[in-house]
């Protein structure tokens, strides 16, 4: 039984046509090379959950089905084009949990071409895509390649996959591309360009990029990435990282990142991100380190520090300090970790200490987990100064391809004086090759 | 006419590249599409334990994507001048794991048998966001913001 002390809030749901029209256009042209296709991977993963919440005096129970199914089919037609689709759905056996009783996303599908030189490649369908200062899920195509001269050129255009809520009348679109320079071992250099059409606080998004990386000797490494935002004429968004590793068991870092909120978050399409819910003239400044040392052989240690500095005297300014600890064991099959946070804020309602517990044992086919945290606040929030959160999980490999486990969470928080939830997970995978996915 | 000028640059660069084809590409080999053997064992795994040298396909050394916490806190950073060479070993779909659009279960919940993972957002995140969210917005903008998340729009409207 549970008491949630906020509001419920339904989820959206929506269907995704345009992803459907990927498919249906994508199969005629596939089915004749599946069957040649020398090396496919199939994986399916089944989320049964159970929880209760009492709001405004009344009991709900939720019980939603989720399914995650994914798969790579190598070798099309014997050439190196590969297919990979991925995607989830939901279906609610109790109360709904979000708009309807269903909810469902294609993440991606697509078709991909790996040239054997020049790490070139194509794509053409949905596909979530990393490439300069682009971090987007798009339905459109990509080329890359590497050409002469260390020189290499990318370019990538279609609609962006959160069209269904930019919506504009005459339609939304996104393209870019990136042209860099790389010296093996040494530096990778490039600079970057993305215009998406959309309703972006009455503009399109407009975004030039320059990323670094950069190993002037042995064992430091420089690298960052920086955004200058077209729309709004300003140096949006910086992060730098100077890397260290003097010897093979340390990994020492320093870095810094800057954002100015009127300029980074233009292009936000949740409100959160947007005045009146923030002070849009600040600017947040953050120095971090993190020192990660392995001791002895499987035992790793982790220092951290960060400061976050704010320009407006408003409320964020803050330093947190952590240490953590890791053992690995049982041939690297099972971890135990331990984790310490201090966080000292200029309010009192950002300041909170976290400790943290975990440990797995995977005796033959079993695999038993269970993973503590508590965070305890200065300032109590909604009178509760102390969160906990307990997950234990046991699971069995009931065959080579299947494995069923199952989790059972308690949390106290400011939201739960109590609350139990319980999930069963089938996680199913299947494949005609080796080698691959981790 | 600036859109006309605009469609006309992106137009003439991918008709050169095209035109141009696989006598412009590269010689130096590529990353392959996997990784030739399979990767034992539930934590992590480190490249330095087999390769000492630098990849031909991302040309860096291996040493740069051992996962040590700089790495996850920082591999926004290396896959945004490449995604092959962590496809090669997690597969094409494992971003999207975390970097979905419409996600409704949160990863650590998905992956709550996993806890020596670096997942974001364990606990009653909830309630724990309302402090980060005021501290360093900018590392939930990453994945949060632009994003058609009805969830977060129920409270910040």
């Amino acid at each position: 039984m549970s008491v949630l002390r906020g509001r419920l809030y339904p989820r959206g749901l929506s269907v995704c046509f345009s992803s459907v029209g990927i498919i249906l256009f994508l199969l005629p042209a596939l089915l004749p090379t599946l069957s040649h296709a020398a090396d496919i991977t199939l994986s399916s993963r089944t989320y049964l959950l159970h929880y209760e919440r009492d709001a405004a005096g009344a009991s709900e129970r939720f019980t939603p089905l989720y399914e995650y199914l994914s798969g790579d089919a190598h070798g099309l037609g014997g050439k190196a084009i590969s297919f990979h689709f991925y995607g989830w759905g939901r279906q609610d056996f109790g109360d709904e949990t979000g708009s309807g009783k269903t909810a469902g996303e294609l993440g991606s599908a697509y078709l991909q071409y790996l040239h054997p030189t020049g790490n070139a490649e194509a794509r053409l369908g949905r596909f979530f895509l990393t490439e300069g200062v682009a971090a987007e899920i798009i339905d459109g195509v990509f080329l890359k390649s590497r050409i002469a001269y260390g020189m290499g050129v990318s370019v990538f255009g279609g609609v962006p996959a959160e069209a269904t809520i930019t919506s504009t009348k005459t339609g939304d679109s996104i393209f870019g591309g990136r042209v860099f320079y790389a010296r093996p071992g040494y530096a990778e250099v490039g600079v970057s360009y993305l215009q998406e059409k959309g309703e972006f606080q009455g503009n399109d998004r407009k975004e030039i990029g320059g990323d670094l990386w950069l190993r002037p000797f042995g064992p430091v490494e420089l690298i960052g990435r920086a955004t200058y935002n077209n729309a709004t004429s300003a140096l949006a968004f910086q992060r730098y990282l100077v890397r260290l590793a003097p010897v093979a068991s340390v990994d020492l870092s320093v870095g810094y990142e800057a954002y100015k909120y009127k300029d980074y978050f233009q292009a936000a399409l949740n409100p959160a991100f947007l005045f009146p819910s923030i002070d849009n003239t600040d600017r947040v400044r953050t120095v971090f380190a993190v020192l990660d040392w392995e001791v002895v052989k499987s035992v790793t240690v982790t220092l951290g520090a960060k400061s976050i500095k704010h320009d407006a005297a408003t409320i964020g300014d803050a330093t947190r300090g952590e240490l953590g600890m890791k053992y690995a064991y049982n041939n690297n099959r099972d971890a135990a970790g331990l984790s310490a946070a201090v966080v000292d804020a200029d309010r009192d309602e950002n300041a909170y200490r976290e400790y943290r517990g975990y440990a797995t044992c995977s005796p033959a086919k079993w695999r038993f987990a269970l993973d503590a945290l508590t965070q305890q606040y200065k300032q109590a929030i909604s009178g509760t100064k102390n969160a906990y959160h307990v997950v234990g999980s046991a699971g069995y490999q009931l065959f080579e391809i299947l494995r069923l486990s199952g989790d059972l969470t308690y949390t106290k928080s400011p939201r739960f004086d109590k609350d139990y939830a319980g999930l069963v997970r089938a996680s199913l995978s299947f494949g005609s090759s080796t080698g691959g996915k981790k | 006419m600036m859109r006309r000028t605009r469609r006309g640059i992106v137009f003439g660069v991918v008709l050169t590249a095209l035109l141009a084809g696989c006598s412009a590409i590269s010689q130096s080999p590529s990353v392959p599409p996997k990784h030739p053997e399979e990767l034992g064992g539930w934590t992590q795994v480190d490249c330095r334990e087999c390769h000492s040298d630098i990849s031909t396909g991302a040309l860096k050394p291996y040493a740069s994507f051992r996962h040590s916490t700089t790495f996850v806190r920082n591999h926004g950073l290396y896959s945004r001048q490449g995604q092959n060479l962590c496809q090669g070993c997690h597969g094409p779909s494992f971003c999207q794991g975390c970097h979905a659009r419409k996600e409704e279960l949160r990863p650590n919940t998905r992956m709550g048998d996993r806890p020596d993972l670096a997942l974001p957002h364990r606990g009653d995140y909830l309630v724990q966001h309302q402090l980060d969210g005021r501290m360093d917005p900018g590392s939930c903008f990453r994945c949060h913001g632009n994003k058609d998340n009805a969830r977060c729009r129920a409270c910040h409207r």
